[in-house]
């Protein structure tokens, strides 16, 4: 090492660090510990988690989703039983009121 | 595999407070800025304490995440050029006097307006004391890169040294005459 390199060595000692930066860092290591368990949990725990989750919320959205399209199909299978229950009704009255004015006319010719 | 050393971080932080501090300041050139990395670093090591083998890993580990924390930092913050000098000044205020000559905080204001890799590799070289070989395994960089950072940085540090500083010239302008 030459002079400069003596200088740089003497120059480039370690600052003391500011003597209220290791409370500070430990009262930030106790908050992170305490506001979120989440944030404790190694990053493939929380994946894992995230992941279940949404798998969950997936599964969930489908099976409403499903259920809904069985009560719809419900729904339209009655309302189908019902106007054909109707139209069975009315050609029952139809065929009734034929027949009456069948026997009217056949009354009237004799 | 399981090793016997077991951690522990209030230790740790009062060990290495001062060399995270130091590398911090001296990459970034903010003292807020490098107070905020060295939390981060500490809060990472945290972390991590479970990977730590023994306490020259730590220090290792330390080391260099904390260079690579004030890289990051610096990216995003573009803290350069001699401004480093007056603003170490009026950070440091009374502290830097008793400390350091009035040259040795003007070397450390030349330090910042060397390029990243160079200042890096000086403040490895001559705050930490580290070997080339083991500046490159902090850093990740092949040997050479380092050698070749170490050389330029140390030659563009002299020559804006005999350009700036008046402490530095001086010498050896009076033992030319003497």
């Amino acid at each position: 090492m030459d002079d400069f390199e003596q200088k740089l060595k003497r120059s480039f000692e370690r600052w003391p660090a500011p003597p209220d930066l290791k409370r500070r860092l430990m009262e930030n290591r106790r908050r992170r510990t305490e506001r979120s368990p989440w944030f404790v949990l190694p990053f493939a725990a929380r994946v894992a988690v995230s992941l279940s989750l949404g798998v969950g919320v997936f599964a969930a959205l489908s099976a409403g989703f499903a259920s809904y399209q069985a009560e719809q199909q419900r729904k339209g299978m009655a309302a189908r039983q019902q106007v054909l229950t109707a139209l069975r009704i009315t050609n029952h009255a139809l065929d009734h009121m034929n027949k009456q004015l069948a026997a009217h006319g056949r009354a009237n010719q004799e | 595999m399981a090793h016997d050393w077991q951690p522990d971080f209030e230790q740790l932080v009062d060990e290495h407070q001062s060399m995270v501090f130091s590398l911090a300041l001296r990459m970034t050139g903010d003292r807020g800025l490098a107070e905020e990395i060295a939390q981060d670093v500490f809060l990472e090591l945290d972390r991590h304490l479970g990977k730590i083998e023994s306490a020259a890993h730590a220090c290792f580990w330390l080391r260099r995440v904390a260079i690579n924390r004030s890289a990051d930092a610096l990216r995003r913050r573009r803290v350069r050029g001699l401004h480093l000098c007056v603003e170490m000044e009026e950070h440091h205020g009374v502290q830097l006097e008793p400390r350091t000559s009035p040259l040795g905080s003007r070397l450390e204001g030349l330090l910042a307006t060397l390029p990243e890799p160079q200042r890096a590799a000086l403040v490895l070289r001559y705050q930490e004391d580290l070997t080339p070989e083991e500046i490159a395994a902090t850093l990740e960089a092949p040997v050479a890169t380092v050698k070749s950072n170490l050389q330029r940085g140390l030659k563009l540090l002299r020559t804006k040294a005999a350009n700036n500083l008046q402490e530095y010239v001086r010498p050896k302008e009076y033992a030319r005459g003497v």
